[in-house]
């Protein structure tokens, strides 16, 4: 079986965050590091056990970004992953779901895969709709946050377990070839292995420049980021660890929530 | 012209999902800004009641979409259902709440349609003659502006951030039933399971004190435990990385995915505060945070922000109450 997963590079999350003068956009500063999409590992990390499963798979990688998106490609051929495709977009700002979704979408057509996997969301802007957009432009089905996945022998189906409001569960049998954005926890993502790293290193990647596709997005348009507003009045606690702690323990009894 | 707003209604076992109000309230504060009908969407099996009764409740019209045998919300149909309404008749406003299964189909949908898309809306407002909506981005840390533009707009809302509204209802609206008939087999219900944190001690708990990634390793969780021993009624929580990591049970879990939390005390520690946490926390009374980082997210929503490194305080703190109440609270 031929797999697609779609992976994204992003800001590490324990990054700063800066916004750009402008106020349109996050600014990357010398210190920002970028990693693989924490969410998409999974992905990868469940694509490889299908592989596991069934032998004579294949799986490829693909990526929608700037040219240092290329490193999140090599980790995923690190981990196993067969070939990479890297869709390049040197745009600094915000890209929509919606246009990384038609690229991927374009790109995947007629190629044959019977399954594509991707996170239930980018760490980075949270959209979680790039897989659901996927499946609906390709017109086949789609399971999001998906906890288990058993793929039937012949290949026709898989069974799905999508996890549902307070970790309840709904269970499925989805038709193939479908999408699937995989849950945390579903499985523990492995590291690179040395010996598939140093591969992965040399091994070429398909470039594909975005400007081969259309490049129109809807109608909804990002105007500007900010910092976002405090729900609560909180007080932030001041002197030293100790001089917090007392603080603390007095306000509790204050409230009569500690005896 | 007067532009239309479409909220889908959810529903579990004959009882709307009370998130409807929620999405009212969006809906209000968008004809604040220009005129707007409203029409309710229902799609179930034996959904005649339950229409009826939405319409009266809220005084808005409800189109029932009836899908005989539809035991449980299945993406792949919800998906069909509604893109034929929407194709069928313009909608400017397509509203879902921001749940598993609005987050489900809403993308799906607007590509169906030829419509935008944004979830997880927290705001909607009027910016530059612009209706805007916001937000989460990074983990909390930013929030995004949207303009509205001429497409449609399919939005999820995130739960919690609309002060529900419960409409004057002098007159109920009128209900206008349809079946589906299509078949579905791209996709089939197959069961279900329940959730591992329905009857735990955290539906219960007067005070929860929850743990995240900012305790570092799983051997810290005993200090989480530590902590909320303090308490009578208490229960020890998590955040979900820290169960997926599989330090924790998932039965512990607090947040959307795991137990939605209202007690009277909560002590968040070592826990940014994605959405998805916070989300399920908001309602409870009064709020603690501890966390290295000023900015994390938790501090937006805690009552009490404190910059610390969550073990470290935790010990000291257990320590102190310990001292201060074999002494009788003397000197503390």
């Amino acid at each position: 079986m031929k797999i697609l997963v779609c992976v994204k590079h992003v800001m590490d999350s324990e990054s700063k965050i800066r916004i750009n003068d402008s106020g349109t956009w996050v600014e990357h500063l010398s210190s920002t590091r970028f990693e693989m999409n924490p969410f998409d590992a999974y992905a990868i990390e469940e694509a490889l056990r299908i592989k596991e499963r069934f032998s004579e798979s294949c799986i490829h990688v693909i990526t929608v970004g700037r040219d240092d998106a290329q490193e999140t490609l090599r980790r995923a051929l690190g981990m196993g992953a067969d070939e990479g495709i890297h869709i390049v977009d040197n745009r600094t700002g915000y890209r929509p779901p919606s246009l990384a979704a038609s690229w991927i979408a374009s790109w995947a057509k007629n190629k044959g895969y019977g399954l594509i996997l991707t996170g239930i969301m980018s760490s980075d802007e949270m959209n979680a709709q790039t897989g659901p957009m996927i499946a609906e432009m390709l017109s086949i089905p789609f399971c999001s946050a998906v906890i288990s996945e058993k793929i039937s022998d012949d290949k026709k189906m898989v069974s799905v377990e999508r996890e549902t409001e307070g970790g309840a569960r709904d269970m499925f049998d989805i038709e193939l070839p479908s999408v699937l954005t995989i849950q945390t926890g579903i499985n523990l993502p492995r590291y690179p292995a040395l010996s598939k790293v140093l591969r992965a290193k040399k091994k070429e990647l398909e470039i594909i420049d975005s400007s081969v596709f259309d490049k129109n997005a809807t109608g909804v348009a990002l105007q500007r980021i900010r910092c976002p507003e405090k729900k609560r009045k909180g007080i932030f606690l001041d002197g030293t660890r100790q001089e917090k702690v007392d603080q603390l323990i007095d306000i509790l009894k204050k409230k009569a929530l500690l005896q | 012209m007067i532009k239309k707003i479409a909220i889908i209604a959810e529903h579990d076992q004959g009882k709307v999902n009370p998130i409807i109000y929620e999405l009212l309230a969006m809906a209000k504060k968008i004809q604040g800004m220009e005129e707007c009908h409203i029409t309710l969407f229902v799609i179930g099996d034996k959904i005649d009641r339950l229409s009826r009764r939405l319409s009266h409740d809220t005084g808005h019209d409800v189109r029932a979409v009836s899908v005989p045998g539809l035991l449980a919300y299945n993406g792949s149909l919800y998906k069909k259902i509604l893109s034929t309404q929407f194709s069928q008749s313009h909608f400017d406003y397509i509203c879902a709440p921001h749940s598993t299964s609005g987050m489900d189909y809403a993308p799906a949908l607007s590509v169906g349609i030829c419509a935008s898309c944004v979830t997880g809306v927290e705001d909607v407002f009027v910016e530059d003659g612009k209706i805007c909506f916001a937000r989460s981005m990074f983990g909390g840390k930013l929030s995004a502006i949207f303009g509205k533009g001429e497409a449609p707009l399919v939005l999820t809302m995130q739960p919690g951030s609309f002060k529900p509204f419960f409409p004057d209802t002098a007159k109920p609206g009128a209900v206008t039933p349809m079946v589906y008939e299509g078949n579905e087999n791209q996709m089939i219900f197959t069961g279900a399971k329940a959730s591992p944190c329905k009857g735990s001690e955290l539906d219960k708990a007067e005070v929860i004190v929850s743990g995240g990634r900012g305790i570092g390793e799983e051997e810290n969780y005993k200090y989480i435990e530590m902590m909320a021993g303090l308490f009578p009624r208490s229960a020890p929580g998590a955040s979900r990385p820290i169960c997926d990591y599989g330090w924790v049970k998932y039965s512990r879990q607090v947040g959307m995915t795991g137990a939605v939390a209202s007690p009277k005390l909560y002590i968040a520690c070592g826990i940014s505060g994605a959405s998805q946490h916070l989300g399920g926390i908001m309602g409870s009374r009064f709020i603690v945070a501890i966390n290295t980082d000023p900015d994390a997210p938790v501090f937006l929503v805690a009552d009490v922000c404190i910059v610390e490194d969550a073990v470290e305080f935790i010990r000291l703190f257990v320590e102190n109450v310990k001292k201060g109440r074999a002494s009788g609270w003397d000197g503390v």
